[in-house]
């Protein structure tokens, strides 16, 4: 008996394809980007972000501190017109600027009233990839005192103390930022990430609704009604954007007050763009809700459905740095990841809680998605009306 | 007057034709019986007159309306009562009617509910979620739901497969009191004694045409001069050509035949011509006996 259970199983199991194909295809493409996507995370990737130098004190030293930094971090990019802008959007990882008169102030033993180097770097940066940065600048302004020092002063010539190699003292790192956020902590970056994963989990809960209307005999009794394929379809949309506006709602105020009752920090929203924020998410639920009819309309039965949603939702989510930060990603990873719709929303919910976006700046990711939703309604459509006759 | 004249439909990659020269009609208020064995075309053509495939060739009017005009003006005076349990599982019975109710019209939707609930006899359930109803409670708001538009016609695809006798009894006095109304009903079966029952026309399709279709009486009477045999010797052909002085051949192994000849003469005429007659059955028959007669003992898909 249990023999021929175990080979009904198998039969079963044979005459599933899409079930099968889900089962080993998926994970097999899931591991592969994996594996590309974390291929540099243990090592060093400061060297992959662009940056420039904003040199106003054009010596000597300014020229010999900026060739040192680029030994380890790569050339810099010519400076743009609007590098603030460029920072600001992410476009441009960070700048270093060399106040005029830093390399005296450096050659000197007194500390300076103010840091002569400044790196700053883009409001939305990893908190470790920025505490590295302040690191590396400040190692590398006692490196260039020291060789200056070298250069200009006969042995015991010069009076040093502890506070003549404090690296705080000669370089520091900011972020250019206009949220009034005080810091930027994992909390900043994981609600949007997780916030725009749950807002795609729609895919597998419409999908499974449509098949259950087909199946029930529901759609055709709809259909015989008069109800059209498109009228079918847009129906679902407005309730799952408000499904999707009580997950944003819900995972913001998780962020705001549960997460600081646990010990974490909290997430702040001091400076957002409201309306701003609002755009983006309705952006996104329009882009997930679309995407999801379009599977309804792919899927043939809850099986499938209930398969295929989660995986392709992991899948945008690995590529598209909700599960691994792009920039831990190989260049053609992160090129990769712009692919995904998850990234776009990602990077417009970056833009509006971290880079001070407002409906103007968050232009590329909404037209982005929206073209995203407009296509894959039209797809759906078809698809319907393919399947209807 | 609902007619079908003419429709010919192939679904797409098929290599014939689902429904081929079927023509048929139903008055207001009449009950027509349509059956035929699995496969035959009977979904596909109710499918045509519910508006869920398009029509390829020839031509369904509603009192002179097409259907395309009647569905542009009033899409809800056909309705369906599927063979699935088509509402809403998770919703009450009351909240199915209403969303049913609703896309068709929001006018007078309260009392039409109303109505549709007393004429189910569901009120006392009302209030329940569907899937916890009975299987005879689910086929009264299978069919109540059909009824919410006010439709001219109705289309009841097996609308009794499992349910108990006395909901059986229900639902069959149901579809009565609905065609006393002036509905006009297609109602397809496979429980012959219902169609028997109900109907006052009856239309019996296979492999998508129309093979036998008239009043009751008529198609029985049919039954009493259809001559039922099988043979092993003769290409269909040559039965043709042998047994058309002697009526008309249905199908190869169906002859009706004419009134001056005799069963005897038939099947004499077959074996002189080197046929071997295995079986051969001729007399009154019962509606489903001229059913299993007409579309053959063979199982079907």
């Amino acid at each position: 008996m249990l023999l021929a259970l175990i080979r009904k199983e198998f039969l079963a199991l044979s005459r599933d394809l899409h079930g099968l194909a889900a089962l080993f295809i998926l994970p097999v493409i899931f591991i592969i980007l994996m594996s590309l996507a974390l291929k540099d995370v243990y090592s060093p990737h400061v060297a992959q972000l662009q940056w420039s130098v904003l040199d106003e004190d054009n010596s000597d030293a300014s020229q010999l501190l900026i060739a040192e930094w680029g030994k380890n971090s790569g050339s810099p990019i010519a400076l743009p017109d609007n590098w603030e802008k460029a920072v600001r959007e992410g476009k441009l990882s960070y700048v270093i600027r060399i106040s005029a008169g830093a390399g005296e102030a450096l050659g000197k033993t007194e500390s300076p009233d103010r840091p002569p180097l400044l790196l700053i770097a883009e409001p939305a940066m990893d908190i470790g990839v920025f505490s590295a940065l302040n690191a590396s600048i400040q190692a590398a302004a006692i490196r260039a005192r020291l060789g200056l020092f070298i250069q200009m002063a006969a042995p015991g010539a010069t009076t040093v103390t502890a506070a003549t190699f404090n690296g705080e003292l000669l370089a520091k790192a900011e972020r250019l930022s206009l949220i009034k956020a005080s810091t930027i902590t994992s909390v900043q970056h994981n609600v949007p990430a997780w916030l725009v994963f749950g807002m795609f989990f729609v895919v597998t809960t419409i999908a499974g609704l449509l098949v259950e209307e087909r199946s029930t005999g529901c759609l055709n009794r709809l259909l015989s009604l008069g109800a059209s394929p498109l009228t079918i379809l847009l129906a679902k949309v407005i309730p799952f954007l408000f499904i999707n506006c009580l997950q944003s709602v819900l995972m913001l105020a998780v962020g705001i007050y549960i997460i600081p009752l646990l010990g974490g920090d909290a997430l702040s929203l001091q400076g957002v763009d409201y309306l701003a924020l609002a755009a983006i998410l309705v952006c996104i639920s329009l882009a997930a809700i679309s995407l999801a009819l379009l599977v309804a309309t792919l899927v043939k039965s809850q099986a499938q459905a209930s398969t295929i949603g989660p995986m392709m939702n992991i899948l945008m989510a690995a590529i598209g740095g909700i599960m691994v930060p792009t920039f831990v990603m190989p260049a053609s990873m992160q090129q990769l990841s712009h692919l995904s719709p998850m990234n776009w929303a990602l990077e417009g919910l970056l833009d509006v809680l971290l880079r001070g976006g407002d409906l103007y700046s968050l232009g590329s990711e909404m037209i982005k998605l929206l073209a995203l939703a407009v296509i894959c309604i039209c797809l759906a459509y078809l698809l319907f009306r393919f399947k209807k006759s | 007057m609902l007619s079908l004249n003419n429709i010919y439909y192939r679904y797409p990659k098929a290599a014939q034709d689902a429904l081929a020269d079927v023509s048929l009609a139903v008055n207001p208020g009449e009950i027509l019986g349509l059956l035929g064995p699995n496969g035959a075309g009977k979904t596909t053509l109710i499918a045509h007159l519910a508006n869920l495939l398009p029509l390829q060739k020839g031509q369904i009017s509603i009192n002179g309306l097409s259907l395309q005009q009647l569905r542009r003006k009033s899409p809800a005076s056909i309705a369906i009562a599927p063979q699935e349990y088509a509402f809403y599982p998770s919703l009450s019975v009351r909240e199915n009617l209403h969303c049913f109710g609703a896309i068709h019209s929001r006018r007078d939707l309260a009392a039409r509910i109303d109505r549709a609930l007393v004429f189910s006899q569901l009120q006392h359930v009302s209030q329940q979620q569907a899937q916890t109803l009975s299987g005879g409670l689910k086929r009264r708001l299978n069919l109540a739901i059909a009824t919410l538009s006010n439709p001219d016609y109705i289309l009841l695809d097996e609308p009794t497969v499992g349910v108990d006798p006395q909901s059986r009894a229900f639902l069959l006095d149901a579809v009565k009191d609905l065609a006393a109304t002036g509905v006009g009903i297609i109602y397809t079966s496979h429980y012959m004694e219902e169609v028997e029952a109900l109907a006052q026309r009856i239309v019996i399709i296979d492999h998508g045409k129309v093979i036998a279709q008239g009043n009751l009486q008529t198609l029985l009477a049919q039954g009493n001069a259809l001559l039922s045999f099988e043979q092993i010797g003769l290409s269909p052909e040559t039965v043709g050509q042998l047994l058309a002085p002697f009526g008309q051949l249905q199908t190869p192994q169906n002859l009706l035949l004419n009134s001056q000849n005799t069963p005897s003469q038939a099947l004499s005429a077959l074996e002189q011509a080197g046929a071997r007659i295995s079986h051969a059955e001729f007399g009154r028959f019962n509606l489903e006996q001229l059913f299993m007669k007409l579309t053959q003992r063979s199982l079907r898909d």
